[in-house]
């Protein structure tokens, strides 16, 4: 279900493309863990707070934790208010954090990430992140994490996206037909086999998802009429089957190599008129006839 | 090299050896000193350290990898001294598997364990190990799962090919730890107090590097220069390599190394494929030869190699390990749907086995390796051959429940010999 993507903890991606875009779908489900009550921090990078915030009501962004990287990423204005340290620095200040209970922590987006960061720096922190619920030894509640990252496919090649991918417990990839949005999604479970499921759904204004069934079926492609079947067991130059008689002479049948008694009979007894095979051995001029002493023919 | 027996002898198994080297003591010289071991005469000092023992082929030192099937396509087991590579599938799924037989097997046998990850804890690592499968248990669980797999047709006996039947069973059975290999059962985890009992180090990644963020440049990337240090540290002070004269009762040290060459080791080689310091995993994987090749040790690497960009450099990965095998799964691929497959979780490649002090490698003569994890067992069976190809495509595409009989007949069946190993079985008419 797409609503419990961000049930089982861990790093969950978001893959978008032009076509599909993920933000929306990334609001939504921010704002439904909101509604059930977990803490949400944003890390914007992308877009202002504003154009993030618009289109949730008061509540909602009352709860909201925003981290704005997007005014000022490099700290120029040297004001209280920017981060200090860069992403870097607000991601590693996120996992210090020591609230119990769930959070939520949503990368808008984990590409700007991904550009601005080296990779492995990134893939480890995300990690650490992640992982908040299972270290700890202390006697604290689980605290379930889970990091909710943005990431646009078409920006980055198959080695960042195999990276993340192979960290990642959960990825939702978007894709669709012309009328509807589908989110395929892949729940990576560690020492189990993946499952997956494509979930058809649109995004109301009010950033709610409104699940639905696929597109109708016409689109599935007809077998092609004109070339028939062929059943490859026509004209064939061997017997596939056997008539009742066959079977019962080849049943019958002793084979070669199997000892029954009647062989052992016909070999113990030679005789009766039996044809037995006979070896005519002519000895040629080098041939030795003492097979014990190789040194017979020498004349010594 | 830990090499074991004279050289050259060439004879087969090691009861000869000590055969022949008793034959030549007819000298009047007697050697002066302590014995090393009560079982040869003094020809050869044999090394009886538990859990190892002398190749048939050249005398080398082995150990199990903790899947007699696997030591069997190895040429009896994992040189000590060598390093085994394990190519992850694309999901990880199966490649843990084998990295915990092997410690399993280590601490069944009492050698130390050095396991180090940046992705788990070693500890969680060890608390997840398959428990061993003992006599009194073992035929119950075998029968139990061979029972699940017969096919009905599987009862009739082979007229044709019969000298099949009179071939020897494989062994089927796990049992005391005096044997070289042995089974686990993959549902149940091993109990607490071996663990407890055995001695290991763990190497955590995360907890050994703070997260310093000025680092300086170096030409290995820190967490493998911090590993290393660790694995030498840990052979040199354990006596590992022959350094510390105190040390009398010889073991071995057996290193895991999870998911090597992932960005969480810090290495970029997955990332991009021309990054830097393309030459890190190189780099380590010699420099951890070399720690190898010099102490009593043997180690297990999983690399996701489907990660890397670069194929080169997975070329000379595999040149730089001594074994490498690669496991291929079908989920997610077009072969998952391929009913040739459908009794089996993926292909195993033996991607190379090392010529170590020999001029020709034992390599085993199949080829289609495919392996299936059972509910308790991971076994490897000779898959996919073009026999059994054809004989499958035969049996599904025939109309008839007679004509069904009657190619069974002429194609024989697959017998179930044991939990490792299947013989196929083809008859032709």
């Amino acid at each position: 279900m797409l609503e419990s993507v961000l049930a089982s903890g861990g790093l969950v991606l978001l893959r978008d493309s032009v076509e599909w875009e993920g933000r929306s779908l990334l609001k939504a489900l921010i704002k439904k863990s909101v509604l059930c009550g977990e803490q949400v921090h944003i890390l914007g990078c992308e877009v202002s707070e504003e154009e993030f915030r618009d289109g949730f009501d008061v509540s909602i962004n009352s709860q909201l934790v925003y981290h704005d990287l997007f005014r000022d990423p490099l700290n120029w204005s040297k004001t209280g208010e920017a981060l200090p340290e860069g992403a870097l620095g607000a991601l590693r200040a996120m996992y210090r954090r020591t609230d119990p209970g769930p959070v939520i922590i949503a990368l808008d987006s984990l590409s700007w990430l991904l550009l601005h960061l080296p990779c492995t720096t990134l893939c480890q922190t995300l990690h650490t992140l992640s992982q908040q619920d299972t270290c700890s030894g202390d006697s604290s509640p689980v605290k379930r994490v889970c990091v909710l990252g943005l990431l646009h496919e078409e920006l980055h090649g198959p080695g960042p996206m195999g990276a993340l991918s192979s960290l990642a417990q959960t990825e939702v990839t978007l894709s669709g037909t012309a009328s509807q949005t589908s989110a395929h999604i892949l729940y990576r479970r560690p020492r189990q086999r993946p499952t997956h499921k494509i979930q058809w759904f649109s995004i109301l204004p009010d950033f709610s998802v409104d699940l639905q069934g696929g597109p109708p079926l016409e689109s599935q492609p007809h077998p092609d009429p004109d070339t028939p079947l062929v059943d490859p067991t026509t004209h064939l130059t061997f017997n596939l089957r056997l008539s009742k008689k066959e079977k019962e002479a080849k049943d019958s049948l002793t084979l070669p190599f199997q000892f029954s008694s009647e062989k052992q009979q016909a070999l113990l007894c030679p005789g009766s008129g039996q044809a037995t095979s006979h070896i005519f051995y002519e000895p040629d001029a080098y041939d030795d006839p003492d097979q014990e002493d190789p040194d017979d023919d020498l004349d010594i | 090299m830990a090499s074991v027996g004279p050289c050259g002898t060439g004879t087969g198994t090691t009861g000869s050896v000590a055969a022949a080297a008793s034959k030549n003591n007819v000298t009047s010289f007697q050697r002066r000193g302590p014995r090393a071991s009560s079982s040869d005469s003094g020809g050869s000092r044999l090394v009886s350290i538990a859990g190892t023992r002398p190749s048939v082929r050249n005398g080398q030192l082995l150990v199990s990898t903790g899947l007699p099937a696997l030591d069997q396509l190895l040429g009896g087991g994992l040189a000590v001294g060598t390093v085994l590579l394990i190519e992850e599938d694309k999901y990880n799924i199966y490649s843990p598997l084998l990295f915990k037989y092997f410690l399993a097997e280590g601490i069944i046998n009492g050698h130390t364990l050095l396991v180090a990850s940046a992705k788990e804890e070693p500890e969680k690592i060890l608390q997840e190990l398959p428990a061993p499968l003992l006599d009194d248990n073992c035929k119950k669980e075998f029968d139990e799962d061979i029972y699940n797999d017969k096919t009905p047709e599987s009862n009739i006996k082979m007229k044709i090919a019969w000298r099949y039947q009179l071939l020897p069973k494989m062994e089927a059975g796990p049992v005391s730890s005096s044997r070289f290999g042995h089974y686990y059962d993959v549902s149940k985890k091993m109990p607490q107090e071996l663990i407890e009992a055995s001695k290991w180090h763990g190497f955590f990644l995360p907890k050994k590097i703070s997260s310093t963020l000025n680092i300086e440049p170096c030409s290995l990337t820190h967490g493998y220069i911090k590993l290393l240090q660790f694995i030498q540290k840990i052979i040199y002070e354990e006596g590992f390599d022959g350094s510390n004269p105190q040390k009398k009762q010889k073991n071995i040290l057996r290193i895991g190394i999870q998911n090597l060459g992932s960005p969480l080791w810090g290495d970029d080689v997955c990332c991009t494929e021309n990054c830097d310091n393309s030459h890190n995993l190189t780099k380590f994987l010699y420099i951890l030869r070399g720690l190898l090749r010099t102490s009593l040790s043997a180690c297990i690497i999983t690399m996701p190699t489907h990660l890397i960009q670069n194929k080169a450099i997975i070329a000379r990965i595999t040149n730089l390990s001594d074994t490498v095998v690669h496991l291929e799964s079908f989920i997610g691929s077009e072969r998952e749907a391929n009913p040739l497959y459908k009794d089996y979780h993926g292909l195993i490649h033996i991607r190379q086995i090392p010529r170590l002090n020999n001029l020709i490698c034992d390599v085993s003569d199949v080829k289609d390796l495919a392996f299936k994890l059972k509910r308790k067992l991971f076994t490897i069976e000779v898959g996919c051959g073009v026999g059994h190809c054809l004989r499958n495509w035969l049996l599904s595409h025939l109309p008839s429940a007679d004509g069904t009989k009657h190619i069974l007949d002429s194609w024989g069946h697959r017998e179930q010999k044991g939990p490792g190993w299947h013989t196929a079985a083809p008859e032709y008419q």
